[in-house]
């Protein structure tokens, strides 16, 4: 199995400003690792998916989930595997959903860690 | 002239494109002032032409959202048209399709910069001039559920939606922010693709009908209206059915 690139979403806090040079860089590597067929795995907080947080944040979550989306659709023929992983805080259970969705045949999910997402419209 | 239904100023980002000018048409008509914002030049004649056509001031600037100085251009030209901003639609964006393996990072970072980061900076630099009951509204696409081709433009139409989200939480109940994710719209935007493709796409939509910039207006409308005065951190998909089609 090929080593999975595991991106996780730094905070930014107020920092809207790099928002762009984040995801541009996120971009960039994910598409080196699935042309070198290696599973992409996005870890998001998940405070900042709902909008919690603070706003470059949250912009910068739903950014990076809407780039899984992007690269799992273009590349499903392909047989890219990139998911998104969202949690709060703990680090619990972690390691083994990154070992499914690196091994596993998913692309394009969003695996939710806990139970704060229950009674919630995710994006 | 103005007439008693003032509803204050309404500041619309990409006025001068097919989409922005529709809406600006539209909220002119619901009794909002105007000011007009675009990098195009021809914003001026947009807001010379609305305001003719429906008795509301509109006035127009030209900036360019993606430096700190534009926003703040734009902020003084709602402060001299006397503050209190009522609605502000961040619809100005761009397209730099393109296959992933393909895709240069500047065109990447480029639609970023304008489609999200550019929204944040004038939404900021407007903050201090939004009146308490405000709305704020965001283009995003339902391109932010992901789309082919179009990495870059998913991630800013995505990222636009956590913008709106964070902001609703932090500025209620005094501010509402939505957004607003229509499909394919009749616009040059849409044109830019391959007329065989355009055509797949569209008979893929349920609605049996490329959407119409009306459509957009009307939810833009309808979004910034007290009518809507419980939503919000919201996002409005408007496409035909599209986004749940097989």
């Amino acid at each position: 199995m090929s080593e999975p690139l595991v991106i996780r979403q730094p905070q930014l806090g107020e920092d809207y400003e790099r928002v762009t040079q984040e995801l541009t860089g996120a971009f960039s590597h994910m598409r080196a690792a699935v042309l070198e067929e290696r599973p992409v795995v996005v870890v998001l907080d998940d405070r900042d998916l709902l909008g919690q947080g603070a706003v470059a944040d949250a912009a910068l979550a739903t950014g990076l989930l809407g780039l899984v989306r992007a690269f799992a659709l273009e590349g499903a023929r392909a047989g890219w595997r990139v998911n998104a992983l969202t949690h709060r805080g703990e680090e619990t259970d972690l390691a083994q959903c990154l070992e499914h969705l690196a091994d596993g045949g998913l692309s394009g999910q969003l695996i939710r860690v806990g139970t704060e997402h229950l009674g919630r419209v995710w994006p | 002239m103005s007439t008693a239904s003032q509803r204050g100023l309404a500041v619309i980002t990409g006025a001068a494109g097919v989409l922005g000018t529709r809406i600006a048409e539209r909220l002119a008509a619901d009794g909002h002032d105007l000011l007009l914002v675009d990098l195009d030049r021809a914003v001026a004649l947009t807001a010379e032409r609305i305001a003719a056509a429906s008795s509301r001031r509109a006035v127009a600037c030209v900036a360019d959202l993606t430096s700190a100085e534009g926003a703040e251009a734009v902020a003084r030209s709602a402060g001299e048209e006397g503050g209190n901003v009522a609605l502000l639609v961040n619809n100005a964006g761009i397209t730099r399709d393109g296959r992933i393996g393909d895709m240069q990072e500047r065109d990447f970072a480029a639609v970023i910069d304008v489609n999200l980061t550019a929204a944040m900076r004038l939404t900021f630099a407007l903050e201090r001039l939004l009146a308490d009951g405000s709305v704020v509204l965001n283009m995003s696409s339902r391109a932010s559920l992901g789309n082919f081709g179009q990495a870059n433009y998913v991630a800013s139409k995505s990222g636009l939606v956590g913008l709106t989200r964070a902001l609703a939480l932090r500025w209620a109940p005094r501010v509402r922010v939505n957004a607003v994710a229509p499909s394919l719209i009749d616009t040059p935007m849409a044109h830019s693709m391959p007329e065989h493709v355009l055509e797949k796409v569209v008979s893929r939509i349920p609605a049996g009908r490329i959407g119409m910039p009306d459509d957009v207006a009307s939810i833009v409308a309808f979004l910034a209206s007290p009518e809507a005065g419980y939503i919000t951190g919201q996002v409005l998909v408007a496409c035909g059915g599209r986004s749940i089609a097989a």
